[in-house]
């Protein structure tokens, strides 16, 4: 299948679901609840990322008639995921010092540069999960994910100043326990 | 340069007002040209985690099919939006309070003085 009748399965699919079709919201389901977990795991941890996941896509369902097509659908997707994200880990004391790592599949990686992004990859895990949940939400979505400042304040209800304070300490603290205090 | 100018210019996050003064600095100092490229690094590699995905749990997908329910076209986002609306009252709600206490003491303290 070519990536133009994947985008266009997709379409079809989205258009199902919007009309009530469980199948079709299954078959997007598969799709990207691995993509919805990590998302997850990044901004609450291991515990509490399944239910986060779980409930994001129950909430997608329900709002599926809403979803008008403005953005991709995983962008959609994500923007649930987070906003769930953000909404259930005040139920939970958990998350605080829970460390990111989890069986993972990579899709990118180069042979050659493999183990020592690897290494890097695991320390910056390590490091994130030690973050606070504002300042790893931050840095999750702006550095990892590629969202705008603008997005990331919309999302999480924050002015776009308070974003980038935050994004500016997380980067800070993350170096600060990789690379040790200077 | 002196480090001290160093540490203002790395506590001061970017795109915040005034940023001129950052890159004036950065311009001509080796030592937050070199501090620079490390942070770039570890940017670089925070991106790289994009493409690293994190299989979701077997019983995902049956635990969420099972638990759908209906649709009702609900916002996704209220509850953060009634959380934003609540903290914005009660930021209001405080300001309007401190002003109207103020107020009272001033205009208290001016009717002693001509009292």
């Amino acid at each position: 299948m070519t990536a133009g009748e994947v985008k266009r399965d997709e379409r079809e699919l989205v258009e199902r679901a919007r009309n009530g079709d469980r199948e079709a919201f299954g078959d997007l389901v598969w799709r990207y609840q691995d993509t919805v977990y990590t998302l997850a795991t990044r901004l609450v941890g291991p515990d509490l990322a399944a239910d986060v996941a779980q409930e994001a896509l129950i909430r997608a369902w329900r709002a599926m008639p809403r979803f008008r097509g403005d953005a991709a659908f995983a962008t959609w997707l994500h923007r649930i995921t987070v906003n769930t994200a953000w909404t259930l880990r005040r139920r939970s004391t958990r998350h605080q010092t829970q460390q990111l790592d989890e069986a993972i599949v990579d899709t990118g990686l180069a042979p050659e540069r493999a183990g020592e992004l690897a290494e890097l990859r695991i320390g910056i895990r390590r490091a994130i999960g030690e973050l606070s949940a504002g300042q790893r939400a931050v840095v999750v979505l702006r550095d990892v994910h590629g969202w705008s400042n603008a997005e990331v304040a919309h999302e999480l209800g924050i002015t776009q100043t308070t974003a980038k304070v935050r994004l500016h300490r997380a980067r800070r603290r993350l170096r600060v326990l990789l690379e040790g205090p200077r | 340069m002196s480090r001290l100018s160093c540490q203002i210019v790395s506590l001061w996050p970017q795109g915040i007002w005034p940023m001129g003064f950052q890159h004036r600095h950065r311009e001509h100092c080796l030592r937050c040209q070199a501090d620079e490229a490390r942070a770039r690094s570890m940017e670089r590699a925070l991106v790289s985690l994009r493409d690293v995905t994190v299989a979701a749990p077997s019983y995902l997908h049956a635990a969420t099919m099972a638990r759908l329910g209906t649709q009702d076209a609900a916002d996704p986002r209220r509850r953060l939006m009634a959380r934003v609306a609540a903290r914005y009252a009660a930021a209001a709600g405080v300001t309007a309070a401190t002003t109207v206490a103020l107020l009272t003491g001033l205009a208290r303290r001016r009717s002693r003085v001509v009292g």
